[in-house]
């Protein structure tokens, strides 16, 4: 006996076209859904705004990480090369004015601090990496690296409704709607 | 993106700055810069007194540098506009232009520089070479008498400065004439197509040459040899690197004020002062990068000859101004100019580049003045006192020299954007860039 639990991911629905699937997104973004995306073969320009996306934190996430580089190479230097073991190297102070020596390092550290956290923090934000995606069960799914413009909601989204939502995408110029299932 | 921008949108005959609403302004400026002309070239040519031929001397050059930086700029963004076959900016290229297109005007206020009576008390090694007693040649004459000046001779002779001085006014006018008039023919041609487009690139190309050799030997001339003894191999990308930083912000200035008054509609927005913001964020960090790398070399080497410049800038008050330069010119706005938000917002990036050309100002009075005391100091103490950091009371002719020029850019500017259409309305790109989205 061969019974799989299925769980329902949500709706898949095919557009036309670029500019169809940016309509599409502005009325999907209207109707106050939350959990849905976008899938696309290129980036197409101005679509976050008309899914109606907030700018990311990452930005917040880097500033910080570049603050923190900054200071651990300062005091890194300072703590090793004025406090712990003064170091004269030619006949430069071994005081803050030693400070221009540091620049390079503080300059270094920033770039890679602010490297790290623009790499850990988008991955977090993204969820990435992942094994598996739900809506790769979908047959037509791998269109979306070719030619598919595609939208999906998910059924977690809390406007979610079985016949609603699909009527809905169907009234926005969606093909193809597919209800994706994900084995449990 | 409020609306997709057609052609419907686009001004069929220019979109044409009202000289009515300007006049007030320009006549202004024109009175300011005429009347401080003539009662600075009286100065500079020893009316008021040796004191203040002397003084006044380093106000004129501080105050034609800092203006030449910005119209030099201006001919540079149009260079790389056309050469980068960019797409976002020809909205605002006309902007460039116009910017650009004060240089001609702004190097005739370099003419002083060339007489004795004023570079006499700027640039010790013409005075060097006048000495030479009759009967001997120049060489001979600093072969004992100052062999610095001996081995540099190759380069610094009069002769070859002279000439130096023509081919940097007539380059960069040749240049932004030819491209600024290749661009306005294109406002009226009934079938303007991509002729011009394609022209103006190609024939933007070795012009970068021209500039380069201008911002820098400009600076080594008027600047650098303010101290023959001294020199840094990064001084024409230190100059180079405040020039387009400080022309941009003129660029977003006239932009925003062409805005104000209800030009640019449709083909300029957020996302061009967004751009325009971020050339502004890059250049002050570039400027910080190069500024820094200059101080740096010389500080860990301590070489004599090179560390002379600094040891002057750090010194008294001048080392609170160099300190302040670090904070003010680079980390305050570094940290401002991060966020995107306000780079979209034409009023606060505005504010911004006021500022930046506060800074700018900062910097190169600190570049030429300190000079001043040491200089005049070393040339004629019986007028100018003995080697001093500052000379008291010379501030007074810096702001003259300052206000005379500024109102003399202010007037040929207001002019330049006068006299065409403020955007390039038929350009075969002009669409691409109404709707630009980055």
């Amino acid at each position: 006996m061969s019974t799989t639990r299925k769980r329902v991911y949500g709706y898949l629905a095919e557009f036309k076209s670029a500019s169809a699937l940016y309509k599409a997104a502005e009325k999907v973004r209207d109707a106050g859904f939350r959990k849905w995306d976008c899938y696309t073969p290129y980036p197409v320009h101005g679509l976050d705004a008309a899914m109606g996306l907030k700018r990311s934190i990452l930005p917040w996430f880097v500033f910080i990480g570049g603050v923190t580089g900054c200071a651990t190479a300062f005091a890194l230097a300072y703590s090793t090369q004025v406090l712990i073991y003064p170091t004269v190297v030619q006949a430069k102070p071994t005081n803050i004015f030693t400070v221009p020596a540091f620049f390079p390092i503080m300059f270094e550290l920033t770039i890679l601090f602010s490297g790290f956290t623009v790499l850990f923090g988008l991955l977090g934000l993204i969820q990435l990496p992942r094994l598996n995606h739900p809506l790769f069960a979908s047959k037509q799914f791998h269109r979306a690296t070719d030619d598919g413009f595609f939208i999906a909601i998910e059924a977690r989204d809390a406007k979610f409704n079985p016949d609603v939502t699909r009527n809905m995408l169907a009234e926005i110029g969606g093909e193809n709607i597919e209800l994706v299932e994900e084995e449990d | 993106m409020s609306h997709h921008v057609t052609s419907a949108d686009i001004a069929i005959h220019g979109d044409h700055l009202d000289n009515s609403k300007v006049a007030k302004v320009k006549i202004l400026a024109l009175g300011v810069a005429g009347i401080g002309t003539v009662v600075s070239l009286l100065g500079l040519f020893g009316v008021f007194g040796e004191w203040f031929q002397g003084t006044f001397a380093y106000s004129w050059v501080f105050a034609f540098y800092f203006f030449l930086t910005l119209s030099i700029g201006g001919v540079f963004w149009t260079l790389l506009h056309n050469v980068s076959n960019s797409g976002w900016g020809t909205s605002v290229r006309r902007t460039f232009e116009n910017l650009g297109s004060t240089f001609p005007w702004i190097f005739l206020f370099g003419i002083p520089l060339l007489f004795p009576q004023v570079n006499q008390y700027l640039y010790e090694w013409m005075n060097i070479h006048r000495a030479t007693p009759d009967g001997q040649t120049v060489k001979e004459h600093l072969h004992h008498a100052d062999h610095l000046l001996y081995a540099k001779q190759w380069f610094m002779n009069m002769p070859f400065w002279y000439g130096r001085f023509i081919f940097y006014g007539v380059g960069l006018t040749a240049v932004i004439y030819f491209l600024r008039k290749l661009s306005t023919d294109q406002d009226t041609d009934p079938n303007p197509g991509t002729a011009r487009l394609l022209k103006a690139r190609f024939h933007s190309n070795y012009p970068l040459i021209i500039f380069a050799l201008t911002i820098t030997f400009t600076g080594f001339d008027f600047v650098m040899a303010l101290d023959y003894k001294w020199f840094s191999t990064m001084w024409g990308v230190y100059l180079f690197a405040g020039s387009t930083l400080n022309s941009m912000a003129v660029i977003i200035l006239v932009c925003t004020f062409l805005k104000s008054r209800g030009h640019l509609k449709h083909v300029t927005g957020p996302e061009h002062f967004h751009i325009m913001g971020k050339l502004l964020f890059a250049f002050t960090t570039f400027w910080a990068y190069i500024a820094f790398s200059q101080y740096f070399l010389i500080w860990y080497a301590n070489i004599t000859e090179e560390t002379s410049y600094f040891l002057i800038r750090n010194t008294d008050g001048w080392n609170t101004g160099m300190i302040f330069l670090v904070f003010g010119h680079f980390v305050v706005p570094f940290v401002v100019l991060l966020q995107a938000w306000l780079k979209k917002n034409p009023k606060y990036l505005s504010i911004m580049a006021v500022y930046t050309l506060c800074m700018h100002a900062l910097d190169h009075y600190l570049i030429v003045i300190p000079e001043r005391g040491i200089s005049l100091g070393n040339i004629k103490p019986e007028i100018f006192g003995k080697i001093t950091p500052a000379i008291d009371g010379a501030f007074w002719g810096d702001i003259l020299a300052f206000v005379t020029i500024g109102a003399a850019f202010l007037f040929f500017l207001l002019r330049a954007l006068g006299q065409h259409s403020l955007y390039p309305n038929r350009d075969p790109r002009i669409l691409e860039s109404a709707n630009l989205s980055n």
